[in-house]
């Protein structure tokens, strides 16, 4: 029990406990609330919607810098797991760890989403989204408490007397496993796919075809962890055979994974929200710019390192 | 117009201060709202600015359902329609007379020159333009509540709400205000008055009276 997993414990219970209080208030809300109505349940429901709305874009808010706290805890730890060279370790220490980091994924877009939908609500004095947002959050509060639960069970299940894998391990290509089929697909492939992908986004935005813009980022979220993992992370650590996630959110390599994730999921989480959400033309123009800012700033990093790498030996990996 | 359609308003569960009241109020119309302390003349006119929700029932006004807004959506509202004037006229001591009175434009943006030319406007059409720049502390209460219906004029809104404006003045004083007050009415403006005090109840340019002990 390190200090940083005692700090998650905390803030996970009071998550629980504002989040449940959100979660009756939003049932009820769900049940009666009728926006027509001028009765004394309807304007009681109306100031606890606000309370409620409050209480859940406080948790969220919190919840999505907290992600990086978790990959910062997973870092801390593996400096005491034996076998743990960094977080890939601490993730692949119990069964748990990597549901719990595809549930955290998931969770990060859509409390995310949950947000920019409440601040559209809010922007209308009809309230267009006041159902919308209380039933979703409802989904989202089994989603949040499952989360608590799998990370709970994750932190209780790790033993420091056991050996763990190294990344090295964990993502090797000689591994039986999809990440071992993802690793060893062909660069040309891994490469093709990105960059393509990327210009018909371009062409997407030029067009403002807001739908496929939408899918396109979507599928750059899988495309861009794949080719992270497969191809430009080799540059990062200038190593052929090290394919790790993790390991250049250390600070031997400048920290420099925390800003590639968070060009990744700002620029994809805009560009995927933009079809989800009615917006003014100006709103949508701050969208589509956020996020090929975001994602072509991306882009460009990952890239850099491959022709950084090759300026400076005059060789490919 | 004000409508109000079968207005309920309690702070406690078992006592309503204001049960299922139904009134019109016109455009350009001057109204006194007449009764006790505790009678709900404040809470009336509260529910009218959007600063209090009813229990049950509607504000409405100029078609819009006022007691149904998000809050954020009640002050963009109170801030574009309505002036109030305050038993307690709710001035900030340490700022001067113009300070005050600009404070409903500061949200809007306005340039230095225009904010300049409404203050002095409001400030001589309410006889306080020689102590523009005094420290509102420092003022008589006479002074005190000119600044504070100059304050609540000079975004120039439709409808006018004073809560017993004379509360705190003298005869003399309130006398003053009468004289204000019908200046006002000459600019079609809707105006509510909740007052108990006597000196308003025989006034010739009252449009309307309602009783509120009843």
């Amino acid at each position: 029990m390190t200090p940083e997993v005692l700090t998650l414990f905390i803030l996970n219970a009071l998550f629980v406990i504002f989040a449940t209080v959100a979660f009756i208030l939003s049932l009820r809300i769900t049940l009666y609330y009728d926006k027509q109505s001028t009765t004394p349940v309807q304007y009681r429901l109306e100031k606890q919607s606000y309370l409620s709305a409050t209480i859940i874009k406080y948790i969220f808010s919190i919840k999505i810098p907290l992600f990086i706290f978790f990959i910062f805890t997973l870092e801390k730890i593996s400096l005491i797991l034996p076998g743990a060279m960094c977080s890939a370790g601490v993730v692949n220490a119990t069964d748990y760890g990597l549901y719990l980091l595809v549930l955290k994924l998931l969770n990060l877009y859509l409390f995310a989403y949950w947000i920019l939908l409440n601040s559209q609500d809010m922007k209308s004095e009809t309230q267009p989204y006041i159902k919308i947002k209380f039933q979703l959050f409802m989904a989202l509060y089994i989603l949040l408490v499952t989360e608590i639960i799998v990370e709970s069970l994750m932190f209780f299940s790790i033993d420091i007397k056991d050996v763990v894998d190294c990344c090295g391990v964990v993502f090797s290509v000689s591994d039986n496993s999809y990440m071992a089929e993802i690793i060893g697909a062909p660069i040309f492939v891994q490469v093709s796919l990105f960059y393509t992908l990327f210009l018909v986004m371009i062409l997407a935005y030029i067009k403002k075809l807001k739908r496929i813009f939408s899918i396109l980022n979507v599928l750059f979220v899988f495309v861009s962890l794949a080719t992270l993992i497969g191809f430009f992370g080799t540059y990062i650590y200038e190593m052929p055979t090290h394919h790790c996630p993790f390991c250049f959110l250390a600070h031997e390599y400048n920290y420099i994974g925390y800003l590639l994730y968070i060009f990744l999921f700002v620029g994809t989480f805009y560009g995927a929200s933009l079809a989800l959400l009615q917006m003014t033309q100006k709103e949508e123009y701050f969208y589509y710019r956020v996020s090929m800012l975001f994602n072509c700033a991306y882009l460009l990093s990952v890239s850099a390192y491959v022709l950084l790498y090759y300026f400076k030996n005059s060789l490919w990996l | 117009m004000i409508e109000i359609r079968n207005l309920c308003k309690s702070f406690q569960e078992d006592k309503e201060l204001i049960k299922n009241l139904n009134i019109t109020f016109k455009e350009g119309e001057l109204v006194v709202i007449r009764g006790k302390s505790g009678s709900g003349k404040s809470t009336l006119l509260s529910l009218i600015a959007g600063l209090l929700k009813p229990t049950s029932g509607e504000v409405i006004v100029d078609g819009k359902q006022i007691s149904k807004l998000p809050d954020h959506f009640s002050t963009l509202y109170r801030r574009d329609n309505i002036g109030i004037i305050f038993q307690k006229y709710n001035l900030i001591n340490e700022l001067s007379v113009k300070e005050n009175i600009l404070l409903p434009l500061l949200p809007l943006n306005l340039k230095k020159r225009e904010l300049n030319v409404r203050a002095e406007m409001v400030m001589s059409a309410f006889h306080i333009q020689h102590k523009s720049e005094e420290l509102v502390k420092n003022l008589s209460g006479g002074e005190q509540q000119r600044t504070a219906i100059a304050r609540a004029n000079i975004a120039n809104p439709k409808i006018i709400l004073a809560d017993e404006p004379t509360a705190n003045l003298d005869e003399k004083l309130s006398l003053a205000f009468i004289e204000i007050l019908k200046e006002m009415k000459t600019q079609s403006k809707s105006i509510i008055v909740a007052t108990h005090d006597p000196l308003f109840f025989e006034l010739d340019f009252v449009d309307r009276y309602i009783d509120f002990d009843s």
